[in-house]
């Protein structure tokens, strides 16, 4: 149905190109992953089926008259829907009005029981059918607003759908549904684009999978002619060694981190736990555990109770200055809201911490501020080039290369992780973990949390498990396993077992 | 179907109304200085004022804009209508409103199409307006000459409305039919609640942007025009002091300068409460410092009720009071 002929797109007068002379074409009903690292060209091949940027050469046919879409209206209008990796929900508005937002099919006088029945009715096939139609969609959470968007979908008329990453900030269970309401589309005759990090899911359930690398095309492939390995060569362009170096460094004993019932109102109760120095500590949990909230607490972001000590002295909480002071540095889940500036220099961006270092009685000095620049970009491994562009416009994965430059170079202390790879891309990946141990070599206490049970067993020397904002069981070196792990964030603490539903293919593949 | 929810919006702006009407009655006693005719009639003379450029201005911040210049076109629509309207009321009327509409649908467009901010564009149109009313009426009060328009737009009409009253009361009964029972409503809240998700979504956003700048404009034209009538006179300055009592009455009745939020009903309760506590406060021969302090009072008093951090203290509060 969808047939893009040899587009090539580039930025910044030219000088980047983003796609090079990119070809595919899909059927009706055909799931079709696209895989590639990040700067491989997949968002902005995304953005040109959506009509939000425009292809410099090349032509895009549906059903073989050709298309062209100069506004995301004509892409809706051709029927091409998406899911974008930023959530495109309206937090002010309730859910039903968040399902049928944009929809061409509603009349103008939209109050009326038969749209109230049909978004309850797409709710309820993607198993979220206790969201309520009424609620405010600001009260929700991440991974109940992708439902609202899939269920958009799922309204809508759609005959192509494109899905950037619809798992990223979900649960095991929600996945399972989602991975069904995929699959009724495609029963239904819909195609779908479908995009991830997550390998498993291409094999679980996509048809055929595109590389792109580079911004070109490298293959396409029914996914039974392709294995994971291959996939991820393939991706990288080289092969592939292992991505996980698991020696756990054992030269530090004394505690970096000693948190005593730490509560954050109606999200985290009474957590304990004392964490070494060198460790890297992970802290599993489904999204809505509250695991991301001891995070933000520890770094003064969320309001909390409790009683936390580093390296041994008391640490006052609820200013996120005072856990500065301390030597904590938080990195967050939300990288475009509170990692990153934006609109300014890489340069400006990885010395954003430690100006006072950099300057002689608080004035500035710009000569030591590039070559402390240059030095930490040359430790995280972002190209020295870059250090004069908008940050905004690096990928995801140099994005938090940066952030980690940030506390680099610094007296050990705390570096907690929100989801620290969420949105990077495989080969930035293994580039991370390596960092993060370096961080451990230097005597840090790493802290990080993740929803990819697959990650969490791969790099974490401890891993703490929660359920619904309460601590259940703690794990270390050769103990933790991810069936272990699976059972505890998703069964109530006291009934603990493996859980009966075979979803480890989902993501533990 | 009946829905609960759809009160929710309603609920702080008609407490805020009845607390004030509350606190005045007992303030009054039994003096029967407040609860009388003659005070909704000067209650309902202030709506007809404050209201259309609160409808507009409120609309503005609906969608996380908003409308400076609404305090120059009072003025100048008030001009154009005196100097134009002479002979036929009516051309005054339809030239005033016809400007506001187009200055409107211009600033709507530039915020729109070059993406910049609206304070900025509409701070240009606000002084160019001014400058515009003072090149007009030659920086000199203007007369309007045809008295009878002036009589009649102040008369009584069913013993409290006026005619400006009544039109204004029509504009915010169909404005808030058409906002709650169409999709135009639910639009404009998503455009302002996220600009980008509205976009995503498929929202003609650039359309709605620019049509509520032409809807703001022309309120205030309107509202300009049969200011100037009813009073035979129109002045360059004077009549441009509209603008905190509008914004006022807009944060009162339920919208939030972050967007997103509000309903015109609600606008309209705002507005009601503020012309409430100004007029029940003259009439029980409180000094204006005194509106001025009280309005100022319960607009902090929303404010911080609004915040999430209070929400999120409260919560800490409870839980320690709990454990204690």
């Amino acid at each position: 149905m969808l047939s893009v002929n040899r587009i090539s797109k580039s930025f910044a007068q030219g000088q980047v190109a983003a796609l090079q002379d990119v070809s595919l074409s899909l059927k009706q009903g055909e799931i079709r992953a696209i895989c590639g690292e990040n700067g491989a060209g997949k968002s902005t091949l995304v953005k040109i089926l959506m009509g939000i940027q425009r292809p410099d050469t090349g032509t895009i046919h549906v059903d073989g008259r050709p298309a062209e879409f100069l506004s995301p209206r004509d892409a809706q209008d051709a029927g091409f829907a998406q899911v974008a990796q930023e959530l495109s929900i309206v937090p002010s508005l309730s859910v039903l009005d968040n399902i049928w937002l944009g929809s061409n099919r509603v009349p103008v006088f939209h109050r009326r029981r038969e749209f109230r029945d049909k978004a309850q009715a797409a709710l309820s096939r993607i198993g979220a059918g206790h969201i309520e139609l009424d609620a405010l969609a600001g009260d929700l959470s991440i991974g109940q607003c992708q439902m609202i968007e899939i269920a958009r979908l799922l309204v809508g008329d759609a005959r192509l759908l494109i899905l950037d990453e619809p798992t990223a900030t979900l649960s095991d269970t929600e996945i399972a549904n989602i991975f069904a309401a995929i699959r009724a589309l495609k029963a239904e005759g819909r195609s779908v684009i479908y995009i991830t990090h997550r390998l498993g899911e291409v094999f679980s359930i996509c048809d055929s999978v595109t590389v792109l690398r580079n911004g070109r095309h490298i293959v396409t492939m029914p996914v039974g002619d392709c294995d994971r390995e291959h996939l991820i060569e393939l991706m990288l362009g080289r092969s592939f060694e292992d991505m996980y170096r698991h020696q756990p460094n054992e030269t530090f004993h004394e505690a970096a981190l000693s948190v005593a019932n730490l509560s954050v109102p109606g999200l985290v109760h009474d957590l304990s736990m004392t964490l070494p120095r060198g460790r890297l500590v992970c802290i599993a949990g489904q999204v809505g555990s509250g695991a991301h909230h001891v995070l933000r607490a520890l770094a003064g972001l969320s309001i909390a109770t409790g009683e936390v000590s580093v390296g041994g002295t008391p640490m006052r909480l609820n200013s996120a200055a005072v856990s500065r002071a301390h030597n904590i540095h938080f990195i967050s889940e939300d990288r475009a809201a509170e990692g990153i500036f934006a609109r300014m220099r890489v340069l400006d961006n990885v010395v954003a911490t430690r100006l006072p270092l950099l300057g002689w009685f608080g004035l500035i000095s710009r000569s030591r501020l590039r070559n402390a620049a240059k030095s930490l970009l040359a430790q995280v491994g972002v190209d020295k080039t870059r250090l004069d562009s908008e940050i905004g416009q690096l990928s995801g994965g140099n994005q938090q290369k940066v952030l980690f430059g940030r506390a680099m170079g610094q007296a050990p202390g705390i570096l907690l992780m929100n989801e620290p790879t969420r949105g990077v891309d495989v080969g930035a990946r293994a580039d991370i973990y390596q960092m993060m141990r370096s961080f451990c070599d230097q005597g840090f206490g790493l802290v990080m949390t993740s929803t990819d049970l697959e990650e969490i067993v791969g790099v974490a020397d401890i891993v703490i498990t929660l359920y619904r904002g309460k601590f259940v069981r703690r794990y270390e070196g050769a103990a933790i396993t991810m069936k272990d792990i699976l059972a505890d964030i998703t069964h109530p603490p006291d009934q603990a077992s493996p859980p009966a539903m075979a979803i480890s293919g989902v993501t533990a593949s | 179907m009946f829905n609960r929810r759809l009160l929710v919006p309603y609920l702080r702006p008609s407490a805020v109304l009845l607390a004030v009407i509350l606190i005045l009655a007992v303030i009054d006693g039994s003096h029967g200085r407040f609860l009388s005719s003659s005070i909704v009639f000067s209650v309902l003379q202030m709506f007809a004022t404050v209201g259309p450029i609160a409808l507009g201005v409120g609309m503005t911040m609906i969608i996380r804009e908003f409308d400076l210049s609404v305090a120059g076109m009072v003025g100048m629509a008030g001009c154009i209508a005196v100097l134009t309207g002479g002979d036929n009321p009516w051309l005054g009327l339809a030239a005033a409103v016809g400007t506001g509409l187009c200055t409107g649908l211009l600033q709507g467009f530039i915020i729109a199409r070059l993406k910049l901010p609206s304070i900025g564009v509409t701070l240009g149109g606000l002084l160019v307006f001014l400058g515009v009313s003072y090149a007009l009426t030659g920086s000199r009060s203007i007369q309007y000459d045809d008295l009878e328009v002036a009589g009649l737009l102040g008369q009584h009409i069913f013993g409290f409305f006026s005619i400006p009253s009544l039109i204004i009361l029509v504009i915010f009964a169909v404005v808030a039919l058409i906002f709650g029972m169409t999709k135009l409503g639910r639009d404009l809240l998503a455009v302002g609640g996220d600009r980008r998700a509205a976009l995503s979504a498929g929202i003609r956003v650039d359309t709605l942007l620019i049509g509520t700048f032409a809807f703001s404009g022309a309120l205030a034209a309107m509202c300009g025009a049969l200011l100037g009538y009813s009073l035979a006179s129109a002045a360059p300055t004077g009549l441009s002091n509209v603008l905190v009592p509008a914004t006022t009455a807009a944060i009162l009745g339920g919208v939030s300068l972050s967007g997103g939020t509000g309903r015109p009903l609600g606008i309209a309760l705002g507005t009601l409460t503020l012309s409430v506590l100004q007029s029940g406060l003259n009439a029980l021969g409180l000094s204006s410092y005194a509106h001025e302090i009280f309005v100022g009072l319960v607009l902090l008093a929303i404010a911080i009720l609004d915040g999430t951090a209070f929400n999120a203290r409260l919560d800490m509060l409870r839980l320690a009071l709990r454990r204690s």
